[in-house]
């Protein structure tokens, strides 16, 4: 069962075409790792799967909502639909606790107490029990990415955005991240990672997407794209980022 | 010395209305302030363009013929009628309402991109986004060069005594002329003026570390 269908999806900035004719599905509970160089229109693409940026043409379908029509409620929309993002973007005056519970407060209409309870497990889940009430400029990059993430999953999505999740963070603050996305992708949540590591995308993704120039190059299982990539570029590109 | 002294008691009650005026005209301007700054950063342009040429008419234009415009001016048509201390609160609140709301845009459009789209996300309307994330990092952002106008417009209240309003200034004029202690009772005045400034200083500095983002 498809949960993500992406149709001719194209989009263009000014004169610029970033993405040229995308098209590909996402089922339940797959986890799909989206990776390329810099400029490939990894990051666009994933950001108009919840139209945080408006597309050109083509379609998008997201749990059977038509993501792109103009007079659909989209806040509705996006409520199913978690984003990580590269800079983490906490609220910076709110407590951590404050900040993954204050959607389901707002939007859900839940109660302080039963959003407060939630939040707490999530921030358990995440390892950051213990920061409830710290501000996020307290926090370490690694630790701001990972309530970021709880903070996603209070809203109970149906899929998770990851945008670069790890690239803004110490080395040493990579582990603890991936982690927490390892273990969301073994409960069965429905990922779409754009990532650098390809270490986690060769071990956890069920798909890997290799990006282009704004098209989609090649696809298919991470050992069959790392080990045997059909493409000239997939081949140049993997070369060049596995050799470290 | 005993001139100054004496008309102290005088000079305070100059200094409430100074600062009933301020106060209400404060607080009007920054609601003012704040829905105009909204409007110009509404995607409608119309309500753009009115919210533009209300700020450049304030800016561009001094304050005294404000003053006169509002009290003199519309007084003079038929169907208005403004006693002098409603057309004065009026004027100050309008004038500071202009500056206060390029200081509120500024503070608005300072607070990172990435705050929004990740409200966004999360299911939060435009509308909500302001309220609960944007709003509150800009004004506390904005609290300084909110003091600074605060004290602009405490200081430009004295403009107000030409219409005659018996605020600070007004009555030192009055103890002035009638006390023949010129000296003195201006320095009084100006003294006045300060310590009340100075405590406004105070209060802000102290809002400033216990609003500061942590």
């Amino acid at each position: 069962m498809s949960i993500v269908q992406v149709k001719n999806l194209k989009k263009n900035y000014g004169q610029t075409e970033v993405l040229k004719d995308i098209s590909v599905e996402i089922n339940e509970k797959e986890v799909v790792c989206v990776i390329g160089p810099s400029g490939s229109g990894k990051s666009t693409f994933l950001r108009c799967l919840n139209r945080l940026e408006e597309i050109t043409s083509g379609t998008i379908l997201v749990n059977g909502h038509e993501m792109t029509d103009k007079n659909s409620d989209i806040n509705k929309f996006r409520q199913d639909v978690g984003m990580v993002f590269q800079q983490f973007n906490l609220f910076p005056h709110m407590t951590v606790l404050h900040n993954v519970s204050l959607a389901p407060i707002k939007l859900k209409g839940k109660s302080k107490s039963e959003a407060e309870t939630l939040a707490m497990n999530l921030l358990e889940k995440v390892g950051l029990k213990d920061k409830a009430n710290s501000y996020p400029s307290q926090l370490s990059g690694g630790q701001q990415q990972r309530v970021a993430i709880a903070r996603a999953l209070a809203m109970e999505p149906k899929i998770m955005l990851f945008d670069e999740p790890t690239s803004a963070l110490d080395p040493e603050m990579v582990g603890d991240v991936l982690n927490v996305m390892k273990e969301l992708a073994n409960e069965g949540m429905t990922m779409v990672i754009v990532t650098h590591e390809m270490g986690f995308a060769r071990d956890v993704c069920d798909r890997v997407i290799f990006m282009d120039g704004g098209y989609i190059v090649e696809q298919g299982a991470p050992e069959d794209v790392f080990t045997n990539p059909e493409h000239d570029r997939t081949r140049s590109f993997l070369s060049k980022v596995l050799k470290g | 010395m005993e001139a100054a002294i004496n008309a102290l008691p005088y000079l305070f009650q100059g200094l409430m209305t100074t600062l009933y005026i301020f106060i209400i005209a404060i607080i009007i301007g920054f609601i003012i302030g704040l829905v105009v700054a909204l409007l110009r950063l509404t995607p409608i342009k119309p309500l753009q363009w009115i919210a533009k040429l209300y700020v450049d008419i304030i800016r561009g234009t001094p304050l005294l013929v404000q003053i006169f415009f509002i009290y003199f001016g519309l007084n003079s048509l038929t169907f208005i009628s403004l006693d002098n201390t409603t057309a004065g609160i009026i004027t100050i609140a309008i004038n500071a309402g202009a500056y206060l709301s390029e200081n509120i845009r500024a503070g608005i459009q300072s607070i990172d991109k990435g705050q929004t789209e990740a409200s966004r996300s999360l299911g939060f309307s435009g509308i909500q986004t302001m309220r609960f994330i944007i709003l509150p990092q800009a004004l506390r952002r904005m609290l300084p060069t909110f003091t600074n106008q605060a004290i602009i417009t405490l200081k430009d209240t004295s403009l107000l005594s030409i219409i005659g309003i018996a605020d600070l200034t007004q009555r030192g004029e009055v103890q002035a002329s009638a006390t023949f202690q010129s000296f003195a009772i201006w320095t009084t005045v100006g003294i006045i003026y300060f310590v009340v400034i100075y405590l406004l200083t105070l209060l802000s500095n102290f809002l400033e570390r216990r609003f500061e983002l942590r």
